[in-house]
């Protein structure tokens, strides 16, 4: 698969999770050349065999930092996921091992989710939490999200943001993994986008109170 | 029937409690239906039918009640607005005794929000909205309640300007496709926008795509009844005692469905229950952006010749056709509209809003009986009289 297909929203990434005995993949190739050597093992998952994983990128037109103030907020996820209705923090201090609750919209297959965060690294910008309970069928959900510049914004160019987020979950009895692949990329793929246009509409703010030489 | 029904919830059922879970579609054979309908009302012991020779809707109310508190669950019943046209009473008055002009007919409506946690469904009636033609829509939202919102306050003046656009060319199928595709293109570009909704849900972002809602519209008029459909809602004909359906539910496993979802590149994938991407319990919707081009906004149009057999006409949400078959909800109404009292008697019950005693009693009864039958999501019926006799008698009631 070319380079640049890593960048398309459109395309879903395929993996083959490990079909033997318990074996660390990484969820795709070309994102393990496209992100940075510093973040790339953190999208190294052990997959066992009734799991699949995969993984979703994003391009998005803003500075990583901004982009990360909207990532970052584990307490607040609707900020920015379509599928949250509300989320409640039910455990921690914000920092790993803080526990949510997150009430999910109506029409989809879930209600609720009890979520742990596990990783938040504000200087490699990684977050990652895990799913530990609710009314839903992903069991053992973990999913690793990073950002990082653009190429041509590490060259000096307009500041944009790639942010990669990678899984690994069960495979539900009934399903196959590419049932499963197809459901869970899709949200994931829904809350990216929506991420972009989040940050991408914060920029907007951010540069029209600029112009009014207001701190920003 | 609806007396044997409440002889079974007046027995003291006591069902498990529900949980607010979301509910699987449960999609029943035609083989079961019999068997289910035995199941859920055994026979009563003589003496019980002996005690209720005739409905009585003060009791059958009370009953469901009693069943509502031995669930455990105090059954929320937050009725939503429903908006009446008010032109109408004016109107009313001012109708004048004509071969062709046709009165309003009678109507009713409920709307509750059952055992869900919110109410996302929306009705808007609105008789002679154009030209002597009188609209009725059932809107049934998922994700938030906004979108159905936006189908109740604008889809009749979208069809009524398609409508008047046409002159005297009118071709149903294309008026109402371009009514939804429109009403379809506003829901799109109010996401886009920054403005704010007043619905409750707690959405900060405003690109709401993943926000949708059924739409099953039906435009009487004269000589016809036009029913539009997106969705998993429903409108029923009860013509001469038989129930007939003026729409197809929009299932994704409908095999049409299923080749048209799969011809555009996406898959419908069994979790808990038949969904596109795994994710929408039905095939086409107003809204939810996020999943087209899979999920459409394309209505299936019917267009029915009325007849002098025409009973009345159902809309409902699936709330109610999930648990109450079309052929038990057409033998309720049916019960209800003969029990009404003989038309122009002294306190005949015919409100000042159009709507009707028994078409109301019609659409509450069969609400409770969704309920008492454990539906767990919103509940919304219209029930519309297409009976003629009973106009002309009451056109002439007016005229007094």
């Amino acid at each position: 698969m070319l380079q640049n297909s890593s960048m398309s929203s459109l395309l879903l990434h395929r993996i083959n999770g490990g079909g033997g005995a318990t074996t660390a993949t990484n969820c795709h190739d070309t994102v393990f050349m496209t992100v940075p050597d510093g973040v790339a093992r953190y999208h190294t998952h052990a997959v066992a065999p009734n799991q699949c994983c995969s993984s979703v990128a994003q391009e998005i037109g803003a500075s990583v930092a901004t982009v990360w103030s909207v990532l970052r907020r584990f307490d607040n996820p609707q900020a920015y996921k379509h599928f949250v209705k509300s989320c409640h923090v039910i455990g921690g201090d914000g920092d790993v091992g803080t526990l949510r609750e997150v009430h999910v919209i109506s029409g989809l297959p879930a209600a609720r989710s009890t979520e742990r965060l596990e990783i938040l690294d504000d200087e490699r910008h990684v977050i990652s939490f895990s799913v530990v309970g609710g009314d839903h069928r992903l069991a053992n959900y973990r999913s690793v999200t990073t950002l990082h510049p653009t190429a041509s914004s590490a060259s000096g160019g307009c500041s944009g943001t790639v942010v990669v987020e990678s899984y690994v979950v069960d495979v539900p009895p009934g399903n196959t993994r590419e049932d499963t692949r197809v459901f869970v990329d899709t949200i994931v793929k829904c809350n990216l986008q929506s991420l972009a246009q989040t940050a991408e509409n914060l920029t907007l703010r951010k540069n029209n109170n600029n112009d009014y030489k207001c701190c920003s | 029937m609806a007396g044997i029904c409440c002889g079974v919830v007046g027995e003291g059922d006591t069902p498990a409690p529900l949980e607010p879970t979301p509910r699987p579609s449960r999609r029943r054979s035609l083989d079961i239906l019999p068997l289910k309908y035995i199941a859920d009302m055994p026979m009563p012991p003589p003496e019980a039918l002996r005690k209720r020779p005739k409905l009585n809707l003060r009791d059958c109310d009370n009953a469901i009640e009693n069943c509502d508190e031995s669930t455990g669950h105090k059954v929320t019943k937050k009725e939503s607005k429903v908006d009446y046209d008010d032109d109408v009473v004016s109107e009313t008055k001012n109708v004048t005794v004509s071969e062709v002009e046709e009165e309003s007919p009678k109507f009713g409506v409920t709307s509750v929000c059952g055992r869900r946690r919110d109410m996302e469904d929306s009705v808007s009636v609105r008789p002679c909205f154009t030209q002597g033609f009188h609209y009725f829509g059932v809107f049934d939202g998922h994700g938030c309640s906004h979108v159905a919102t936006m189908c109740k306050e604008r889809l009749h003046e979208i069809v009524n300007e398609e409508i008047e656009s046409a002159r005297e060319n009118l071709e149903w199928k294309l008026t109402m496709e371009n009514g939804f595709a429109r009403m379809d293109d506003e829901v799109h570009r109010r996401s886009q926008s920054n403005q704010t909704f007043t619905c409750r849900c707690e959405l900060q972002t405003p690109h709401c795509d993943a926000v949708g809602s059924t739409a099953v519209v039906a435009v009487v008029t004269p000589d016809k009844i036009v029913v539009s459909n997106c969705g998993d809602s429903r409108a029923v004909l009860c013509r001469n005692g038989v129930a007939i359906p003026l729409s197809s539910d929009h299932k994704p496993d409908r095999p049409d469905e299923l080749l048209r979802v799969q011809s555009k590149g996406g898959r419908v994938i069994y979790w808990d229950g038949p969904r596109v991407l795994g994710v929408l319990a039905m095939s086409r919707a107003i809204g939810d952006n996020y999943l087209k081009p899979y999920v459409i906004s394309e209505p299936e149009v019917m267009v029915t010749e009325r007849t002098e057999e025409d009973e009345c006409l159902i809309l409902a949400s699936d709330g109610l056709w999930d648990v109450v078959s079309n052929e038990t909800a057409c033998g309720v109404v049916r019960m209800c509209l003969k029990a009404q009292k003989p038309p122009g008697s002294p306190g005949s019950d015919v409100a000042a809003d159009g709507s009707d005693r028994a078409c109301s009693d019609a659409s509450i009864l069969l609400t409770k009986l969704a309920l008492a039958r454990h539906s767990s999501d919103n509940v919304s019926v219209v029930v519309v009289d297409l009976r003629r006799d009973q106009r002309q008698s009451s056109n002439y009631n007016d005229v007094n």
